[in-house]
């Protein structure tokens, strides 16, 4: 019974009842609507993405960060963390979103944010005394809607076991309710399954220019550890390179110890 | 001209206060204790056979399930304002009618010139019904009644109260006044003894007897045979004596309060009352299509004192979930110093912000929102702890500031051209960290820190900044170094050339 039931499902309109030999009209007009099916559905499926600007990161990422997910950017210090988290800010920002940074380390530097291309006018920044005042921050912010991005920066808390995983489980289910990116920033995996983006960043090599001695940048390596949206595996390169800082005169090299060599030990 | 009537004021505005007595019988009694005497009582407590007038005790035996509350004066006066509230919102020519004694000292009416009616209402009864349902809205079960006059108006709105009871309207055509008054008994008119007891003399109970005795009378005449008083109400229901003008409005003002049995000395209780508090102020705001950007909190303590507190939004909102949250952070961050007998809170109405969204750009959060999330994160981690960042005019390395954040709905940058390369940023350490150096040929060549540890394998610098030398307290004086540890760590290192000492004032990162 079911075959003649697909049969008569899958040509409503039978060859019999078209005349002058024209081919039904469900043959004409399926072909046109399929895709147009397909596609919606594909649309509604993907999440959007936060691009960080960079060619290769975001390529590797599949567009961006996930909004509506909780995502992690994990490495050691001087691997370049911070300066992906401000990449994702800037493009952010410029793009005429609303941005917030819940500083628990006190380490947001506003000049190297300005360098970086952040919009500080679009920019959110709370000064968190303690990583429990930050993630109750990070917990209202997502409520209050309307933010693209909360950069929840924990680089100086020490080890996952410190908090609660319901704390992640809350935080990944309220920044899904407002379609907010809210990336954590760590040394180390602090959220566990609840991300569904982790990244981890290693420096590959210093670049210093000799004369005169210059540091000129950074190349790292972003490496896709999770990726529940996508692909989980890959690497890409990517350079950081350091901006024209304000940095005062050039001193006579030694001029370090003229000061009396207090300093020197 | 319109007429607004609640008839048990007391018991309604105790229902106001007090949801949960809904339906239940409740009766308002003047005095605390065993003597005290019923003031008002709910329609429930009416079918039990309760009445205005009766001893407590009585009213007790009647009915066992009988609720009681003593009367309060401020929420009186809050159900009054917001009937006013209702009026306000038909007509800009609205006024209390004076409260009155006796057997009618529980009604509440409020009169309403609608000679000019608003355009949503395509007629009398149409605006009769809309008065009503604003009224059902702020939790006042009303009548309300439109005649030619404001004496007929009122008589034709207490006159349907006892006859349909709340949620009734009545309207009284041009021409139909005599018709409508003439079946209804004289006690509608609330006469004082002399007078009624004349009428008994004559043998007129109805209004119409008394309308055909005056009828074709000089004003001489009838105020010979019935009194000044008779002749006086009869000249007003007929419509014959000019009535003053209705005044302007008054400002935009509210209040609302309520006064706890027992002192309140938790946040978790105090909070519930005031929620039903904010949103009974904040929709007699939205009745007058009004919002406001002020609370005052007014608290009287048990000890006696008054804590008073206002509590602003930069932008005027009616949510009343925002302004909640706003009561709330306040009093968690500056609790009362003892338990709450009193809470108040009052507002001055204003027009609400308006915004204009723009279809191509994202909205980002709302701005009474945005105002509220602040005001709890200041109070999280401090009021010189949030904003916007902002560079500092200022060579001093890591100077920066924060200013009032409130992103602009105008133009944003444009989106950044998509690059391979990227700025690499500096973790500030805030203060800076000392650090131990070893110079070879006066540069670093070891050091140790809380942060980086070793050999330095790379170091470019130095750069001199100084600046501030012209104040002793804000003279600075760096040399600074980019080094790299073999630990693989990138940090900003600078000399003190005022305290020679060497710290760590960034990481790269």
């Amino acid at each position: 019974m079911v075959a003649p039931r697909r049969k008569a499902l899958g040509d409503p309109l039978p060859r019999a009842s078209t005349p002058l030999g024209h081919p039904p009209i469900s043959a004409v007009i399926n072909p046109l609507i399929n895709p147009l099916i397909k596609l919606g559905g594909g649309l509604s499926e993907a999440p959007a993405r936060l691009a960080t600007g960079l060619e290769p990161v975001d390529r590797l990422l599949g567009g961006g960060f996930p909004r509506g997910h909780l995502s992690e950017i994990t490495g050691p210090a001087s691997s370049g963390r911070t300066s992906l988290a401000l990449a994702l800010s800037a493009a952010a920002t410029r793009a005429g979103e609303v941005t917030a940074w819940l500083d628990a380390a006190d380490a947001f530097d506003p000049a190297s944010a300005q360098a970086a291309g952040v919009d500080l006018d679009r920019l959110l920044w709370i000064r968190a005394p303690r990583v429990r005042e930050a993630l109750r921050g990070a917990e209202r912010l997502l409520t209050a809607r309307g933010f693209a991005l909360v950069v929840l920066d924990l680089c100086a808390s020490e080890a996952s076991n410190a908090f609660l995983p319901s704390t992640w489980m809350r935080l990944a289910r309220a920044a899904a309710a407002s379609g907010t990116a809210l990336v954590v920033l760590g040394r180390d995996r602090l959220v566990g399954s609840h991300a569904a983006l982790v990244v981890d960043l290693r420096a590959i090599r210093l670049r210093f220019a000799t004369s005169p001695a210059w540091l000129e940048g950074l190349e790292a390596r972003v490496a896709l550890v999770r990726h529940r949206l996508g692909p989980s595996e890959g690497f890409a390169p990517v350079h950081w390179k350091v901006p024209p800082f304000a940095r005062g005169v050039p001193a006579r090299a030694g001029s370090a110890r003229g000061g009396g060599g207090a300093g020197a030990s | 001209m319109a007429c607004l009537l609640v008839p048990d004021l007391p018991a309604v505005a105790e229902v106001r206060a007090h949801p949960e007595l809904t339906g239940l019988p409740l009766a308002v009694v003047s005095e605390p204790g065993p003597r005290a005497t019923v003031l008002s009582v709910s329609p429930a407590a009416a079918r039990a056979g309760v009445h205005r007038g009766s001893a407590l005790a009585h009213a007790r035996s009647v009915c066992a399930e009988l609720r009681v509350r003593v009367a309060s004066p401020a929420r009186e006066r809050a159900a009054r304002d917001a009937l006013l509230d209702v009026a306000l919102s038909a007509s800009p020519r609205a006024e209390l009618a004076t409260p009155r004694a006796g057997a009618r000292a529980g009604e509440a009416a409020v009169h309403l010139d609608v000679s000019s009616r608003p355009s949503t209402c395509r007629s009398e009864a149409g605006l009769a019904t809309a008065l009503v349902a604003r009224a059902w809205a702020l939790a006042l079960p009303a009548v309300a009644a439109v005649a030619g006059s404001r004496a007929l108006a009122a008589l034709a709105a207490r006159c349907t109260a006892a006859r349909e009871g709340p949620g009734a309207t009545c309207v009284i055509a041009p021409g139909g006044e005599s018709a409508f008054l003439a079946p209804l008994a004289v006690d509608f008119l609330d006469l004082d003894d002399a007078p009624a007891e004349l009428l008994t003399r004559f043998g007129i109970h109805r209004l119409g007897q008394l309308l055909d005795l005056a009828g074709g009378s000089s004003w001489r005449r009838v105020t010979t045979r019935l009194g000044l008083e008779l002749a006086e109400q009869l000249a007003r229901l007929r419509g014959e004596e000019g009535e003053l003008p209705i005044p302007a409005p008054r400002s935009g003002r509210i209040e609302e309060s309520i006064d706890f049995e027992a002192s309140i000395d938790n946040l978790e209780p105090l909070t519930f009352a005031l929620r039903g508090l904010a949103a009974r102020l904040l929709t007699r705001l939205a009745i007058r299509h009004l919002a406001c950007s002020e609370i005052e909190v007014a608290l009287v303590l048990s000890d006696g004192a008054r804590d008073r507190r206002r509590l602003a939004l930069a932008a005027a909102t009616g949510d009343p979930h925002v302004w909640l949250r706003r009561i709330r952070q306040a009093l968690e961050s500056e609790p009362p110093a003892a338990p709450v007998e009193f809470v108040a809170l009052a507002a001055e109405g204003c027009p609400a912000r308006r915004d204009q969204l723009d279809l191509f750009r994202p909205a980002g959060p709302a701005p009474a929102e945005l105002d509220a999330l602040l005001a709890e994160l200041e109070a999280l981690c401090g009021p010189d702890r949030v904003g916007a960042p902002r560079v500092a005019d200022d060579h001093r390395p890591g100077a920066f500031g924060l200013t009032p954040f409130g992103p602009s709905p105008g133009a944003s940058a444009g989106e950044a051209p998509r690059a391979s390369v990227a700025a690499l940023s500096v973790r500030a350490l805030r203060p800076a960290l000392p650090a131990v150096v070893r110079l070879r040929a006066g540069r670093p060549a070891w050091l140790r820190s809380a942060v980086a540890n070793g050999e330095v394998v790379r170091c470019a610098g130095p750069w001199r900044t100084t600046g501030g030398w012209w104040s002793e307290g804000q003279r600075f004086a760096f040399d600074a170094f980019d080094v790299a540890t073999d630990d693989g760590l990138l940090v900003r290192l600078r000399y003190d050339r005022l305290r020679h000492a060497w710290e760590i004032d960034a990481l790269y990162d």
